[in-house]
């Protein structure tokens, strides 16, 4: 249900806007470094804009702390429906370490409602791209791990107990063991 | 012998008052003063033998000796000395005379033992809250051993709103953040605007008040602060991380392996060189220049790929523990590492020139969020910004730790005090880096990584470090404590003494200049964070209390 409004709502550009409500910054530059040449995520026409108003998707980092719960819900409130809000790193998914301090109210989805989690601490800027491609439906979600079945190898293989020296050359004899 | 004779001016002075002093190294001392002491001993420090201000720190010590303990920390950077002035205070209704009045620098850390363990700075010139959220009841106070590190008060009314000062006649109020596009953190200033100029500010930031120093003090042991210590910032974590375990090694008289302390220097400068390179990025985004932005951060990346081989990760790097560190740089490593080096010098040479050559960059910046000298010294600003108003102090050379004594290097200084200045400073520092971790890696010597503890370490002990992260020196104090954990760990990060520098930076200039006033000290909430009025017409600072987020999120509608 989510991943295909997600499909038709957001397939195209997506207009993000980072939130930080408490981190330690770590994680809002690797947001950064996804938008910068390595990583470049907008040849995927994601682009950073400085107010909710603009934005289909939140990237929130850090935990909640009780000055910033209601800054950040207006925030959310602000952006116009369809939105996502993406909850970066350890902090924002679980309220990492700090998660019972007694300024801190815990992970993002006690205030505001969270679509995706990319964990990490924080994520590496790989990770984010991940998370961004599964949600514009460009990737399949990981759900559970995933088996390969191992296919017949076309090219013979190196097995050094089958070689055999001729004239100063080495000579395959078995070439069609696989 | 440096804590000697300093020592001997004290006691010349305040001979009576002064019941025990340690000197346990040559570069620290500890002086232990009555309480009705402690503002002339200050001032004499201060004013007459020219201390740096580095932080004031309250603890609670009732468990151990009934009372609690308030220490002001001065650094004597000529003589390369740290010293620390303590007093004890009764447990009922603790209060100490408020040293604000003569060192602007200590006003918040006046108001944040006021917040966190409810000891009153008496005529503090601006007695609000600081640290503590808008709703948090009086009398609560998080940091003191009988309130458990998860505790919040049932009578916690998040609905409280915070009083703003009304703006002087002919203003009009500008709210800025707490998310601001150029604000990676949260943090608000309200900015009384006449036209385009700014009049004045009200701070109100410590908004990513995470408790830390409760955690550690309850919760974690000796080797998990460091990694939690890497947590205060996401960019100059690993500062943090040394920070602590010098401090550590320096209370339980503990001397790390050479080798150990080079692969120490070795990662604080590449988190300088990251550090750096994404604040000249960060700030050319904020006046508009992208493609040095981007350019920067290019150059950047292969400085964060060396450090994830090195120690696994690409920021929190994990490095030390007590007496040594986790990872060791192999050959192959030395040899990756001394390739992204050369690769970086040969790409930032072009885009130093590039910088220090641009017009428009100089047109924004020179003559912008100007500092001199005394303001430096008042509100003990330090590192770049200290740096670029032509303080030349710097840590490394000053308080010399891990193997920085065993480097040459030229500290970088500036004399204009501008954002210009700033920005070479930083240009120019990278360059010294890459030649430390290059000098580093050439003499590195053979040996251990970690000493061998045996036993507990011992309680009670005081111990003080500075490092100089990227942003200035940050400072850690410790008091060693039972159960494998600290009693008391304080955390002074750059930013916040540079933080408060701001409303005198930003006084009667434009508007549009704000945000890269506010970025040039490349300012990291995280690491300091509480809130603050300051009026600057009257240069007068006030600390605002609750029911602000309302008032805040109003605001916030109206901005765009």
């Amino acid at each position: 249900m989510l991943k295909e409004l997600c499909q038709k709502m957001f397939s195209r550009s997506l207009w993000v806007y980072h939130a930080n409500s408490g981190g330690c910054n770590g994680c809002d530059i690797e947001v950064l470094n996804v938008l910068t040449p390595f990583y470049d995520a907008e040849r995927f026409g994601i682009k950073l804009v400085g107010s909710p108003r603009h934005a289909d998707v939140m990237l929130c980092q850090g935990p909640v702390l009780r000055p910033t719960a209601q800054a950040l819900k207006r925030a959310y409130e602000a952006m116009p429906a369809p939105k996502l809000v993406f909850a970066i790193g350890s902090c924002a998914g679980g309220g990492g370490i700090w998660y019972d301090m007694y300024n801190v109210l815990g992970p993002i989805e006690k205030v505001i409602p969270v679509n995706f989690y990319i964990p990490g601490c924080p994520p590496r800027p790989e990770a984010i791209l991940f998370g961004i491609a599964v949600a514009t439906g460009r990737l399949d979600k990981k759900v559970a791990p995933v088996q390969f079945k191992q296919v017949e190898f076309p090219v013979p293989r190196y097995h050094p107990e089958d070689l055999r020296e001729e004239d100063g050359m080495v000579v395959y004899e078995k070439l069609e063991k696989v | 012998m440096t804590a000697q004779p300093i020592l001997d001016a004290i006691k010349q002075k305040f001979g009576t008052a002064i019941p025990r002093a340690d000197i346990p190294a040559n570069n620290r001392l500890f002086v232990f003063v009555e309480p009705p002491a402690l503002k002339p001993i200050c001032r004499f420090l201060f004013e007459e033998q020219r201390a740096r201000y580095v932080i004031g720190i309250g603890s609670d010590d009732r468990p151990f000796s009934g009372q609690f303990l308030v220490a002001h920390n001065f650094a004597f950077d000529p003589q390369r000395l740290l010293c620390s002035i303590l007093t004890r205070v009764g447990p009922e209704n603790p209060a100490v005379e408020s040293v604000a009045s003569v060192i602007p620098a200590a006003n918040w850390a006046e108001r944040e033992f006021q917040d966190l363990l409810g000891i009153q700075p008496r005529d503090h010139p601006y007695p609000k809250r600081l640290v503590l959220p808008d709703g948090w009841p009086d009398g609560v106070h998080p940091l003191r051993k009988d309130v458990p590190w998860n505790h919040c008060p049932p009578d916690y009314d998040e609905n409280r709103e915070f009083a703003f000062d009304e703006p002087p006649a002919g203003c009009l109020v500008v709210p800025f953040g707490p998310f601001h596009p150029t604000l990676d953190e949260p943090a608000h200033f309200r900015l009384y605007v006449e036209g385009e100029m700014v009049r004045g500010c009200e701070y109100r930031g410590f908004m990513a008040h995470r408790g830390i120093e409760k955690l550690a003090e309850s919760v974690l042991t000796y080797n998990e602060i460091p990694m939690a210590a890497e947590r205060i910032c996401g960019i100059c974590g690993c500062v943090h991380n040394v920070a602590y375990v010098q401090a550590v090694e320096q209370a339980a008289a503990l001397a790390p392996p050479p080798r150990a302390e080079y692969i120490r220097t070795v990662m604080l400068e590449i988190e300088r060189l990251h550090s750096h390179l994404l604040w000249v990025g960060l700030a050319c985004h904020i006046v508009g220049f992208d493609t040095l932005f981007m350019q920067s951060f290019r150059i950047r990346e292969p400085i964060m790929k060396a450090a994830e081989a090195i120690s696994g990760n690409r920021k929190t790097y994990a490095l030390c523990l007590v007496g040594g560190v986790r990872w060791e740089i192999t050959p192959e490593l030395k040899a990756q590492l001394r390739q992204v080096l050369d690769r970086l010098e040969t790409e930032w040479k072009p885009v130093a020139q590039a910088v220090l050559q641009d017009r428009n960059l100089q047109i924004r910046t020179r003559g912008i969020g100007v500092t001199d000298p005394e303001l430096v010294r008042n509100y003990g600003l330090i590192g770049p910004v200290a740096r670029a108003a032509g303080v030349d102090i710097d840590c490394r050379r000053d308080h010399p730790y891990a193997a920085y004594d065993r480097v040459d290097f030229q500290v970088i200084v500036a004399d204009e005090g501008d954002v210009w200045s700033r920005l070479v400073v930083r240009v120019k520092e990278v360059f010294e880096s890459i030649s430390i971790i290059q000098q580093c890696l050439d003499q590195m010597p053979n040996g251990p990584l970690q000493l061998s503890l045996e036993g507990e370490l011992p309680s009670g002990r005081f111990g003080l470090s500075s490092v100089e992260a990227p942003r200035g020196e940050s400072h850690h104090f410790v008091i060693t404590g039972e159960n494998n954990r600290p009693r008391r760990w304080r955390v002074r990060a750059p930013t916040y003494q540079n933080l408060q520098g701001i409303p005198a930076m930003i006084q009667d200039q434009q508007l549009a200049d704000m945000t890269i006033t506010l970025g040039s000290i490349d300012p990291c909430f995280s690491c300091t964070d509480r809130l603050e009025t300051i009026d600057l017409r009257s240069g007068q600072q006030r600390v605002f209390a609750p029911e602000e987020l309302v008032q805040l999120a109003r605001n916030f509608r109206k901005t765009p």
